[in-house]
């Protein structure tokens, strides 16, 4: 029997999305038992397998037995406006829920790289948060509580559907940023806001010192923008480079950090974008990081930030950047070797900054891992959770590197 | 315990660092919650980082396991320290670090208390933003263990979303730093991971918090109501308004009393059925005036008799305090109270509580509730005299029938107490097997010998066996089959009641 | 006292909650629970209860180390009484121990007529001779330094009288129709703080107070309660109520440990006798801030004052607004801000010599504070924290006299005329 013949087996028929034999067969369970079923066999049986959601923002490249996608998954089991939560299986695209959410007057307050059919699944298991994570924080922030299944197949709950909670460790916490090499997420329980009625994005241009200027003024001045984004002139396809101010809230909110924009801008003068402006320019932004071959996030303390884009830019030439200063995360993306990764995530943590490959084709990815350069004591750890959530090392996650 | 273990023990931080005595062994035996009391063996008192170091490694090395103690004003029987076992309390770990103004943040060590961590940040127009009501007791390393929340996490989050950066002391007494300084994890989030973890993955020696900018504004708002539910519902409405208080506290005619009883009282009306504390704040003058209008008009509309503004800066400080010491002014109802910690969805919070009130009067129980209302976070309290053993009971069956309450609403059983022993009981109800199976596994990659704080937060007995696990620092399979523990399981809310 | 637990229910509220915690002087200087209110607490019941024996050494050692400045009460937010606890377990482990041969020295050399008379004779003659930076870190030379504290602002009511009674001026103009005060003189008070019991007087009647002298009064017998001698401090005490007699006047008092215990006699005794007595006695800064008014102001005095308030004005007797009142009645007079100027000093009656390596660790808080502030004056309303600061401050090198607040109140009186 191929394994293609035991998956169908397994799942049936309509699991099997992709069967050609030059292929790696391409699985899509249509519940969470249906994951733990599948992985389950995989790990007695030896298979090696890849996690795919829509595909969109890691390239299907790494070698495996099956991949398997989440996007079958895709139900909204709940949506509690008054509570201000939601339920949402993992490879449901964020297009659809966002819509969705919208349509009962919610907002899920991220905005993530990478294009909008991006599943709920990826963004958690990668962590990419995109520029609202100055006003809201990273993905984690987001997250009550998450269902995911081990690489040999077992079910795990952790966290809840309610605001706070403390039953139990955190699993919920490994999970996010994992890049599922602690296993497959099924299940997310997310925290929502109301749509803000409010939301207006104003851009200035300049020399980006003297952007961070201005954006270290407003945050002095007591403004609380949703998103404060330095981007480079490629990424924004600008002369300049801009900095982007997006306020979002109530009315009242709005119109009192819009007033005291106006005294922040170091005498540039901040354009208001009119929505349609503003939602190309974001998506711009988004979609900027899911084209090029490479994508990497690192994360500093904010009055490092001029430095860093200084050693980026020296480093790896000017390429496509774009920087949250306050919250001390940048995104990269353009093209680099294997060595000059290497060599800039030693550099960096040296300066105790840790370098998050985000995307790469799998050569790449397979040699620099998506974390690395480890504080001495980290690895055994990582390496523990990993023998814990995968003892039979079904899945194929570029954790570390070689 | 061997004697000389406290000798060998007494040669690294001073022969009064360390208590043997059976007396001084009788303070440590209980946290904030006297209903749990245990003894421990040997208690140590490390001064330094470097002390506290080379004491978990001779314990390690000779195998006795080891709880590591903040102030004790936990409540779920946390930090007590059974037979056998060595209680380190770190208190004397208490120095401010470092305060690094530009970049908001400070590096702590483990026994500062967390209102003196805020007071250092003050001066620098900075706050720590997470106030248990214990604030001014409770140490920053005992808060990063049970991931502790407070009346003003509803706006600012609690302390999971403020912790960048750990030195973690692993039990086998390597020391190993997680996360960094910008707060972005070397790989998984092992910072998060290790936030209300309660003390079983190691000590946390060195601690680095986000500080965020001291609002420009704040207004207080006190509205009270006639009932319960008026007060539930308009709790609802201002969540789902998205307006974000900073905090929105409730406290029921019970608790109401108990705090105007005492020095802290705040001049709360005595004749409401509950009330409600709300604060807006921002760095918007502007903006917050219009919420703090827009959230008073719904009060109203909700039912509020009156809508009270606090005047003053002291006046909101008193109203503050009368919430943030309800807790210890209940102590004047009765001899003995059973704290609970259940989290609901907000919209089930007037269905809840009134439910609670019936469960109340069915066991003809008292029941004060004074909570984070905003989040859903309940503390329903019952004040009780554990001499009396029927009425014990009486309290133990309507706990439990409180906890299903709140689990059938969605719920989850603890919100910021942690599960400690207390809520042993009740983890089954909320995970399965599998699941309480997948944190003892992690629990093993920290500590495979499960030396720290042993017996606490996963009802072993009721975990899935993970045959598979194998011992992360060692490398090689472990062949234990399944997780026994020296240490019973607790079945009893009031196990031994002083 | 009430019968049966003798005190001990006034710990039934604890509820464990562990905010007196960082209230606790002790508590702060070590960080160990068993130095803790709660955890004293948790001995007590202990004691109570009978698990622990009253013999055992670590529970008579750590409550041994409570100052006794019940800084834990007034944050508890259940109300416990730890004072009434803390004395019903002295009382028993005294009744079974026998009170420690240096206690006794020393409450019976300080508070027996006729003994205490030669000592503090001995005593005023000592420190007329000792200059301040005799003051140390070891037993005796902080002792010395205690002693050199008690010298009245330029000696001189000693230089004039010798430590005589003498007449006091009284004031140039009398409301009408006087009102009158009887004195409590105490024991120390009386032996090394006679200026203050005069600057009492004097400044009483410019607030129109005439002060009456009590014959046949005795120690307060605080120095014995704290010490677990609750009959003696019983019998003091009845002497005390027959000796001021059955009427209205307000006892004046300005030594805040002897009032703290003066306005309790009621539980001490279980008499209403006692109960009535207290609620007669009058620390000396009620007094003078009147009905809210405050004192009449004086001349202006350009001083920059540290204020320290006694545990037993503050804690004990919840007096904190009147000391200010004086000080506001002083013109031009600073006060500077403390930090942790609630905190006790360390003194604590007896305290400092029975328990000196808790009591110095105490204070070099203190003094780290008051370096800080960098006073002219610290000034306090309590014979023994005045000691006790004034040892502290010479010993630390710190530029900086003792004074009780009265004194002040004096000086500003006499410079404004107000006695010629
Ligand atoms: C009156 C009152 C009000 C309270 N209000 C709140 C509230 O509003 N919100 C809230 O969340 N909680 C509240 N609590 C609970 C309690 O204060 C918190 O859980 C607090 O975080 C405990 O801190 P602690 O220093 O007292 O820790 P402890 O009680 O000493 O210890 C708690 C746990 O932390 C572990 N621990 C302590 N230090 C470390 C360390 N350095 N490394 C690893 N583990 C450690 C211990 O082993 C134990 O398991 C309240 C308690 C009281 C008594
Ligand atoms: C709880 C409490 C209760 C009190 N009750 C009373 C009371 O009932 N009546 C009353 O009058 N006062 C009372 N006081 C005030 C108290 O008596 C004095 O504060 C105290 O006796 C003197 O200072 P001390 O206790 O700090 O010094 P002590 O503990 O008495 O002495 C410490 C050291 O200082 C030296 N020293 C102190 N005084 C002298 C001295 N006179 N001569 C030589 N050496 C000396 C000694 O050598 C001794 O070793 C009370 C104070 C407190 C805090
Ligand atoms: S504050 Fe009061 S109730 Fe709380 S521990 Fe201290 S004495 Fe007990
Ligand atoms: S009386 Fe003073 S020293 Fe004693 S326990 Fe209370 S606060 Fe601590």
């Amino acid at each position: 029997m191929t394994i293609l013949d035991k998956v169908t087996a397994l799942l049936g028929e309509g699991a099997v999305l992709e069967a050609a034999p030059d292929r790696v067969p391409r699985v899509a369970p249509g519940s969470p038992d249906a994951v733990a079923l599948l992985l389950g066999t995989a790990h007695q049986e030896g298979w090696r397998v890849r996690i795919e959601g829509a595909g969109t923002w890691l390239q299907s490249d790494a070698p495996a037995d099956i991949a398997l996608t989440t996007r079958r998954l895709d139900r909204i089991p709940a949506i509690e406006p008054s509570d201000l939560t939601a339920t949402a299986e993992a490879g449901i695209g964020l297009d659809q829920l966002r819509q969705q959410l919208a349509d009962r007057g919610a907002w899920l307050a991220i905005d993530p790289p990478g294009l909008a059919g991006r599943t709920l699944g990826s963004v958690v298991s990668t962590a990419t948060a995109g520029p609202l994570r100055h006003g809201y924080g990273p993905i984690k922030d987001h997250l009550l509580g998450v269902t995911f299944v081990t690489g040999d197949g077992r079910m795990v709950q952790s966290g809840g559907r309610v605001m706070k909670n403390v039953a139990g460790y955190d699993l919920t916490r490994v999970q996010a940023g994992g890049f599922g090499a602690f296993g497959v997420i099924v299940l997310v329980h997310l925290r929502l806001r109301t749509l803000p009625r409010a939301d207006v994005t104003y851009v200035l241009e300049g020399a980006r010192e003297d952007l961070t200027q201005v954006g270290e003024d407003i945050a002095a001045a007591g403004l609380t923008p949703a998103a404060l984004e330095l981007v480079s002139p490629a990424l924004a396809r600008r002369e300049r480079w801009v900095l982007a101010v997006r306020l979002a809230g109530s009315p009242a909110l709005v119109a009192a950090d819009e007033a005291g924009l106006g005294a922040a801008s170091g005498g540039g003068r901040f354009a208001p974008l009119r929505a349609e402006e503003a939602h190309a320019f974001w998506m711009r932004l988004a979609e900027g990081f899911a084209v090029r071959p490479v994508t990497f996030r690192i994360g500093g303390v904010p009055t490092a930030s001029d430095e860093l884009l200084d050693l980026l830019q020296h480093q790896l030439g000017d390429e496509w950047i774009s920087a949250s200063p306050a919250a001390g995360a940048i995104r990269w993306t353009g093209d680099a070797s294997i060595d000059r990764l290497q060599r800039l995530r030693r550099t960096l943590a040296g300066q105790e900054v840790p370098l998050t490959l985000e995307r790469a084709p799998w050569p790449l990815r397979g040699a620099v891992g998506h974390f690395g350069a480890y504080r001495e004591g980290v690895g055994p750890l990582v390496a523990g959770l990993r023998r814990t959530f995968d003892p039979g090392g079904a899945l194929v996650v570029a954790t570390e590197g070689t | 315990m061997s004697s000389a273990l406290a000798r060998d023990l007494a040669a690294i931080v001073g022969e009064r660092h360390v208590s043997e005595a059976r007396a001084e062994r009788f303070t440590y035996a209980m946290d904030g919650l006297p209903t749990h009391r245990r003894v421990p063996d040997l208690v140590v008192l490390p001064g330094t980082r470097e002390e506290l170091i080379a004491v978990v490694r001779l314990l390690a090395a000779l195998g006795v396991p080891f709880v590591p103690r903040g102030a004790g004003t936990g409540l779920s029987g946390g930090a007590l320290a059974d037979q056998g076992t060595v209680l380190l309390v770190l208190t004397r770990l208490n120095r401010i670090l470092q305060i690094d103004n530009a970049n908001r943040r400070a590096v702590v060590e483990p026994g500062v208390v967390n209102a003196k961590l805020g007071a250092a940040a003050k001066p620098h127009g900075l706050q720590y933003a997470p106030d248990p009501s214990s604030q001014t007791a409770c140490t920053v390393g005992g808060n990063v263990a049970e991931n502790a929340g407070g009346p003003h996490c509803l706006k600012y989050g609690v302390t999971a979303n403020h912790v960048l950066a750990l030195e973690v002391l692993l039990a086998d007494g390597s020391v190993v730093e997680l996360g960094s300084p910008g707060g972005e994890p070397w790989g998984p989030d092992l910072v998060g991971l290790f936030v209300g973890s309660e003390g079983n993955f190691g000590i946390a020696t060195k601690i680095t918090v986000r500080l965020t900018p001291l609002p420009r504004a704040i207004r207080t708002l006190l509205a009270d109501f006639t009932s319960i539910r008026a007060a539930g519902e308009a709790v609802t409405t201002i969540i789902a308004s998205g307006i974000v208080p900073a905090a929105l506290e409730m406290m029921d005619q019970s608790c109401i009393c108990a705090v105007e009883d005492s020095v802290y009282a705040a001049g709360y009306p005595r004749d409401a059925a509950a009330i409600l504390l709300a604060e807006i704040d921002g760095r918007n003058v502007d903006g917050v005036v219009a919420e703090t209008e827009a959230v008073t008009e719904m009060l109203r509309k909700s039912g509020a008799r009156s809508v009270r503004s606090a005047a003053t800066e002291v006046e909101r400080e008193r109203l503050w305090q009368g919430r943030k010491k309800a807790f210890g002014a209940m102590g004047r109802l009765s001899r003995d109270l059973v704290v609970q910690d259940a989290v609901v969805p907000r919209s089930a919070l007037p269905h809840v509580l009134e439910t609670i009130c019936t469960i109340a009067q069915n066991y003809g129980l008292v029941v004060s509730n004074v909570f984070h209302a905003g989040d859903g976070n309940l503390h329903p309290n019952i004040s009780f005299d554990a001499t009396d053993p029927a009425l014990k009971q009486r309290v133990e069956a309507a706990s439990a029938e409180i906890m299903q309450l709140c689990i059938d609403a969605g719920g989850t059983i603890t919100g910021e107490h942690g599960v400690g022993i207390d809520k042993l009981r009740y983890m089954h109800l909320i995970f399965d097997a599998e699941s309480l199976g997948a944190m003892q596994a992690v629990r093993r990659v920290f500590d495979p010998r499960e030396l720290v704080n042993p017996g606490k937060v996963v009802p072993i007995h009721a975990c899935r066996e993970w045959t598979s696990i194998r011992n992360a620092k060692f490398g090689m399979r472990n062949d234990t089959t399944g997780f026994n523990s020296a240490f019973p399981i607790p079945h009893s809310a009031v196990e031994v009641t002083r | 006292m009430t019968e049966g637990r003798l005190g001990f229910e006034g710990l039934d509220a604890c509820v464990h909650c562990g905010f007196c915690l960082q209230a606790c002087p002790t508590f702060l200087a070590t960080g160990d629970e068993s130095d803790s209110p709660r955890g004293r607490i948790e001995l007590m019941r202990a004691l109570e209860r009978g698990d622990l024996a009253v013999t055992d050494p670590a529970l008579i050692y750590h409550l041994d180390r409570c100052l006794g400045c019940r800084a834990c009460e007034p944050v508890c937010p259940s109300g416990v009484q730890y004072g009434h606890g803390l004395e019903a377990a002295r009382a028993r482990i005294t009744a079974a121990r026998g009170t420690t041969l240096l206690t006794r020295a020393a409450v019976w050399a300080l508070t027996t007529p006729g003994v205490s008379g030669v000592v503090y004779w001995f005593a005023r003659r000592l420190r007329s001779v000792l200059p301040r930076g005799i003051a140390g870190w070891g037993r005796i030379r902080f002792a010395l330094g205690m002693l050199v504290a008690t010298k009245g602002d330029r000696g001189r009511d000693e230089a004039v009288n010798g430590g005589r009674r003498r007449a006091t001026p009284t004031a140039s103009h009398r409301p009408v129709p006087p009102r009158t005060a009887q004195l409590f003189r105490g024991c120390v008070q009386e032996g090394l703080f006679s200026h203050v019991h005069e600057a009492t007087k004097r400044t009483l009647s410019v607030n129109g107070y005439e002060t009456r002298e009590v014959p046949g009064q005795r120690c307060c017998g605080a120095l014995h309660a704290h010490a677990g001698l609750l009959d003696e401090a019983r019998v003091l005490a009845r002497a005390n109520i027959q000796a001021f007699g059955d009427g209205d006047e307000p006892i004046v008092v300005n030594s805040a440990g002897c009032g703290a215990l003066m306005k309790e006699y009621g539980h001490l005794l279980g008499e209403e006798r006692g109960t009535r007595f207290g609620t007669r006695v009058r620390d000396v800064t009620e007094l003078l801030a009147g009905d809210g008014k405050g004192p009449v102001a004086g001349a202006p005095l350009d001083l920059h004052v540290a204020y320290d308030p006694p545990c037993h004005l503050l804690h004990a007797q919840r007096i904190g607004a009147e000391p200010l009142k004086l000080f506001a009645a002083i013109p031009l007079l600073q006060l500077v801000p403390v930090q942790g100027a609630a905190e006790c000093c360390g003194s604590a009656g007896l305290f400092t010599l029975l328990e000196p390596e808790m009591s110095r660790a105490v204070l070099e808080t203190k003094l780290e504070h008051l370096r800080h502030a960098a006073p002219q004056i610290v000034a306090s309303g309590n014979p023994g924290c005045l000691m006790q600061l004034g040892a502290g401050l010479a010993a630390a090198g710190i530029h900086a006299a003792v004074r009780h607040p009265v004194e002040l109140l004096d000086d500003s009186y006499r410079v404004a005329g107000r006695y010629e």
